[in-house]
């Protein structure tokens, strides 16, 4: 469906560039859950907002190519992206209080965007625009559809997203940290609904989180993010179950769990870096355990194993036993 | 004991029209008691909403509770406890107060904006200490702000930066620097991993932790996520609607949730195992009624999975039921 190739989005600012995504590579299969997790500042988001053509053009540099159903993204123009925007490839952000226009209703808005992109009357996009948030589970929907956005809740607003998103019935849907400003039980009901639609539909998405806990329920695959550069890949179950990178080790065991109770929690040593200090050679090296002289300069590169796994790290030059 | 909540309720009148008249309340926290005592960690766990916010700010004295009473037991007199306990009300005695203030502190949610930017981190850290004239000299307060530093992990020379220059872990540990400063005797932790990335996370767990058993303090530590409030806790709380339906001990809450609210909570929580997905499973529909209109009876009924006829007019109460547990659920209190 989409396929990234040795994306680099640096931003300019005034203290020079900064390397928010780092010559990465991935590409997201039709009808799959794909989940980019990382920490703050690892790129994640970036990545979302360029393959949405969402960055300013004079404000990035952009290298490499996104390619859609063999199309390439970058050479289009601003008009031509627009209309693969939305229909094409849907998106929902995190903070469904600020995604909304406080000044109109969410009918006007769900309205706004089938004028955009089709040419149904008025009663159509009326009806389809109904429809979706019944679909999506709102109860009372017709007259939700008259309310402003302060009048809803955060989970029920994220509904609305996404029956916004969806009702275009785009190929790809990138949903980035979708449930991060919800509570536990409502993440769990809209994850549920994503997981559903995702199968009813056939969209592929794009999920993007920094939650391991979200991944594990609702990924095929999962690529882990480290400062601008994707250092693990691999399907859900070898990565919870057989994790390489140091840095995705480190995660997984620095899990609050019950049973360990009273002892000292492992932790990664150090902070994540930001954007504009990401060290030399490997970034992970100064928080990294098994960290080796090389790793100080040599950046490593993407190395593939028997199994689906990808890992960019240099204990696994020689394969997989590390 | 340090503090005795005794039937604390908070509500916060919303007022309208040009004589902004009260036309309602918000029923933030409803009669919540309990009591802690030195070295102990009693969690609050709940969804946004649930009082557990306002509950802490409530105990700091940020607001002033509409009814009930805290008592607290000034320093030296743990002993007999309830006899020299002296209430926390808007009139008590000066010093009293000071005391309070001195003894109970906070560490806050958001580690960007609890911080004063345009202080030096040396500023942050001092700033209580000159408050209450701790230090008698320049020297002695420059020694104690170095100390405290090092003492949550960062380095001295960082007393003349300012916040921005820090990450979010750093910052927190910033705040909890200034939480122990005055070395207090109870610390209200709220959410003070939530806004963290997961790595750091531990970091400040196994931080508070240290210090909780080099201090004794006591924390009344507050957060959604279950798994820390796990960790932490001797004791949990669990909120819904300002209400708390039930108290027990880490183990037994989690080997046997009695309240169908706590129970509907644990089954939310992703489980970390692609193999055992657990979404489809999820019963609990719908969401947390306002707390402006909370439903009649028992304030769980709306969403429970086993609501009975009872539960819609009568309100069950917090009861013991067995050893050190307690819930609110007909279910379990006949």
């Amino acid at each position: 469906m989409i396929a990234v190739n040795h994306l680099q989005s640096y931003f300019k600012t005034e203290d020079g560039l900064v390397k928010a995504v780092d010559d990465i590579s991935f590409e997201l299969r039709p009808n799959e859950v794909l989940a980019l997790v990382g920490e703050s500042g690892c790129g994640k988001s970036v990545t979302a907002l360029t393959v949405m053509g969402l960055l300013h053009r004079n404000k990035t540099v952009l290298k490499g190519e996104i390619l859609f159903n063999d199309k390439s993204l970058l050479d289009l123009p601003p008009e031509a992206y627009r209309l693969i925007r939305g229909e094409k490839i849907g998106m929902i952000f995190q903070e469904p209080m600020s995604a909304f226009d406080p000044l109109y209703t969410v009918g006007y808005q769900m309205l706004e965007v089938l004028k955009a992109h089709t040419n149904l009357s008025i009663e159509k996009q009326k009806q389809r625009a109904v429809h979706w948030l019944k679909n999506v589970g709102i109860p009372e929907a017709e007259k939700r559809f008259n309310q402003y956005p302060h009048e809803m809740s955060g989970g029920m607003l994220q509904r609305v997203m996404i029956a916004m998103v969806l009702m275009l019935q785009p190929e790809v849907l990138i949903a980035d940290e979708p449930t991060t400003a919800l509570d536990v039980t409502i993440q769990a009901q809209v994850l549920g609904l994503i997981r559903n639609l995702q199968k009813n539909e056939g969209t592929s998405v794009l999920f993007i989180t920094h939650d391991l806990g979200v991944v594990a329920e609702i990924a095929d695959r999962v690529h882990v993010m480290y400062a601008g550069k994707i250092v693990e890949k691999g399907t859900v179950s070898q990565v919870f179950h057989h994790p390489l990178h140091p840095y995705t080790i480190g995660l997984l065991t620095s899990r609050v769990v019950k049973g360990k109770k009273g002892k000292e929690l492992p932790f990664i040593r150090g902070y994540v870096p930001r954007a504009y200090e990401f060290p030399e050679g490997c970034r992970f090296h100064p928080r990294c355990p098994r960290k080796l002289p090389r790793c100080e300069h040599d950046n490593p590169p993407e190395i593939s194993l028997e199994t689906e796994n990808c890992v960019a790290c240099w204990l696994y030059e020689k394969g997989e036993s590390a | 004991m340090i503090l005795k909540v005794d039937k604390v309720k908070k509500y916060f009148p919303i007022k309208k029209g040009i004589f902004l008249l009260t036309a309602g309340y918000v029923r933030a926290l409803e009669e919540v008691s309990f009591e802690i005592s030195e070295g102990q960690t009693i969690g609050v766990v709940g969804e946004s909403g649930c009082g557990k916010t306002t509950l802490g700010r409530v105990i700091a004295k940020v607001y002033d509770a509409t009814s009930g009473r805290i008592f607290y037991t000034p320093h030296g007199k743990e002993n007999n406890a309830i006899a020299q306990a002296a209430e926390i009300r808007k009139n008590t005695e000066k010093q009293i107060m000071k005391n309070y203030r001195k003894d109970v502190q906070m560490i806050f949610q958001d580690p960007y904006n609890s911080l004063d930017p345009r202080m030096t981190i040396g500023d942050i850290l001092a700033e209580p200490l000159q408050v209450h004239k701790v230090c008698s000299s320049e020297a002695a307060l420059n020694e104690t702000v170095s100390q405290l530093l090092l003492k949550v992990g960062l380095y001295p020379e960082y007393a003349s930066r300012y916040p921005h220059e820090f990450s979010g872990g750093q910052r927190q540990r910033i705040s909890i620097a200034r939480a122990i400063a005055l070395h207090p005797r109870m610390i209200i932790c709220d959410e003070p991993t939530s806004a963290l990335d997961v790595s750091v996370q531990s970091q400040i767990i196994n931080l508070l932790k240290d210090l909780q058993k080099e201090y004794q303090m006591a924390y009344l530590f507050i957060s959604h996520n279950l798994d820390v409030i796990y960790h932490v806790s001797d004791w949990i709380m669990v909120m819904y609607l300002g209400n708390v339906v039930e108290i027990a001990t880490p183990e037994a809450l989690f080997e046997d949730p009695l309240h169908p609210y706590t129970s509907a909570l644990m089954k939310a929580i992703p489980n970390w195992n692609p193999e055992e997905r657990s979404l489809g499973e999820t019963t609990l529909q719908g969401e947390p009624p306002s707390p402006i209109a909370p439903p009649s009876g028992c304030p769980f009924h709306t969403r429970c999975e086993f609501v009975m006829e009872r539960c819609k007019t009568d309100k069950p109460r917090l009861s013991e039921i067995g050893q050190d547990r307690k819930v609110a659920c007909h279910l379990r209190v006949q």
